[in-house]
């Protein structure tokens, strides 16, 4: 079985059961499952029909009578089936144009979230600007500062003085960043502690950022990919 | 020109209703509130919210076959829609300012808001009885869901809700001939699931957020059309709710 988790920049695929993608490289593996990332533009390439699917970008490409699933219940769904033991959480997924959270309490469903509205300051930004000032985004160090970035538009117009000023890119960026983070724990309504799903998993400089005002546990990319499997 | 009308918005007292429905018996009654194919206008703020910029644009385009408006500018409303009763006004039109604060003690009545009715049919006939009364009889439902808010001007996102949803807040209170009854509004079956609605914009984004907090409701609001996270996250509650 083939599921895909098809967000805006990049598309989490699973493969299960012996399935497979011949043309892509796995990230990894476990218990018969393969993982593979690729870009979402580069789907259609794959000619390759899938049995499940999420996210924005996953509706051309599932066989005929499937229907994509809702984001948030994929992350509901893969956090359970990652975390079968957690009974009261957070888990909180960041993708490149949104933010969305989903909690529990005694094992039963508390709260969601979803924005999209202002999610000009998510990954596809960083992504950008680190490609627009030729930065690498994993060497990037967490600042004990931040840019408020609850509008995206003058966050970025913070960066743009702090780099006229300094000519400090790597600095500029990550204040950016622990603004993005600080608007994530509170939009998340403020936890001890997160789970995090998704490609900011990867960026220390966000999870230290966001370590300066809950705990945080990485679950990684393919928590969305893993609830879908729950779900067809 | 069209067929000649009676505009309005909120909830007039059925008195002047009753009045202006003599005066002008060939007229149709129009809820400006509403969607009717308006042009946008530039007159209002862009952080007005959709059903005051409707009142706006509805009047504009339907301003040759308008032959009185008659407003809602008490505490059933909103600042905004007393607002744009007194630019509209200025502006030339014929106007009516209605207040609808005042009730009696009769026991409340909602036989649509609890009724086996699809949501958007229940809010419609709640808003079109505000001009025309109807005596239908209405089956019960035990709900399964909760709609707390106004009437949106996007009913589209309504169809996600099953016929097992109960309507509370201010469109129950219209029902209940008790618009401005602040207690009324606030009020909700605790042990419900229930989505709490406001318009992008509208002051009653502070009951909703607040109420949807208090009651594990899900708060959500709606500018022009729900989006595709808006509606998600509709589904995911009641999934999980």
């Amino acid at each position: 079985m083939l599921y895909i988790d098809a967000g805006t920049s990049f598309s989490k695929i699973m493969a299960t059961n012996g399935d497979t993608m011949a043309s892509l490289k796995p990230i990894c593996e476990s218990e018969n499952k393969k993982f593979y990332i690729i870009r979402s533009s580069e789907i259609s390439k794959l000619d390759t029909k899938f049995d499940g699917g999420t996210g924005h970008m996953s509706n051309d490409y599932l066989k005929d009578g499937i229907e994509v699933e809702n984001e948030i219940l994929a992350l509901a769904y893969g956090v359970k089936k990652l975390r079968p033991e957690l009974s009261t959480m957070t888990v909180l997924d960041i993708g490149s144009r949104d933010t969305k959270w989903v909690s529990f309490k005694n094992g039963k469903y508390k709260e969601l979230d979803w924005n999209t509205a202002c999610a000009s300051a998510t990954g596809a930004t960083i992504e950008m600007l680190c490609k627009f000032y030729n930065v690498d985004a994993q060497t990037l160090k967490a600042n004990k500062d931040k840019y408020p970035v609850t509008c995206g538009v003058f966050g970025m117009e913070k960066i743009m003085d702090e780099i006229s000023k300094t000519k400090n890119v790597e600095t500029a960026i990550a204040k950016y960043i622990h603004g993005i983070a600080f608007n994530a724990w509170n939009f998340a309504q403020k936890p001890e502690k997160i789970y995090l799903s998704g490609g900011f998993c990867e960026s220390e400089c966000f999870v230290k950022s966001l370590e300066n005002y809950c705990e945080v546990e990485k679950l990684g990319r393919f928590v969305l990919v893993c609830g879908l499997e729950e779900q067809y | 020109m069209g067929k000649k009308k009676i505009g309005f918005w909120g909830v007039p007292k059925p008195e002047i209703i009753k009045e202006y429905r003599l005066k002008y018996p060939n007229d149709e009654f129009v809820d400006l509130c509403m969607l009717h194919g308006a042009k946008k206008t530039s007159i209002l703020p862009d952080t007005t919210c959709k059903i005051i910029s409707n009142i706006m644009d509805n009047a504009i385009h339907f301003k040759d076959d308008l032959d009185v408006i008659i407003a809602s500018v008490g505490q059933e409303k909103c600042d905004s829609g007393r607002f744009v009763s007194r630019i509209l006004k200025d502006m030339g039109y014929n106007m009516v300012f209605s207040t609808n604060e005042n009730y009696n003690d009769a026991p409340i009545s909602i036989p649509i808001s609890t009724s086996n009715l699809p949501l958007g049919e229940k809010i419609t006939k709640i808003t079109a009885n505000i001009v025309e009364k109807d005596n239908t009889q209405y089956t019960y439902c035990k709900p399964q869901f909760g709609f707390w808010g106004v009437p949106p001007n996007d009913f589209e996102f309504l169809k996600l809700f099953p016929n097992e949803t109960h309507v509370f807040g201010w469109t129950r209170c219209v029902e209940a001939g008790r618009p401005a009854d602040t207690e009324l509004e606030m009020y909700v079956d605790e042990n419900l699931p229930t989505v709490f609605f406001a318009q992008t914009f509208c002051n009653k984004m502070q009951l909703a957020k607040y109420l949807a907090k208090k009651y594990g409701g899900l708060f959500i609001d709606v500018d022009d059309y729900a989006t595709n996270s808006t509606k998600a996250k509709i589904q995911a509650y009641m999934r999980l709710g």
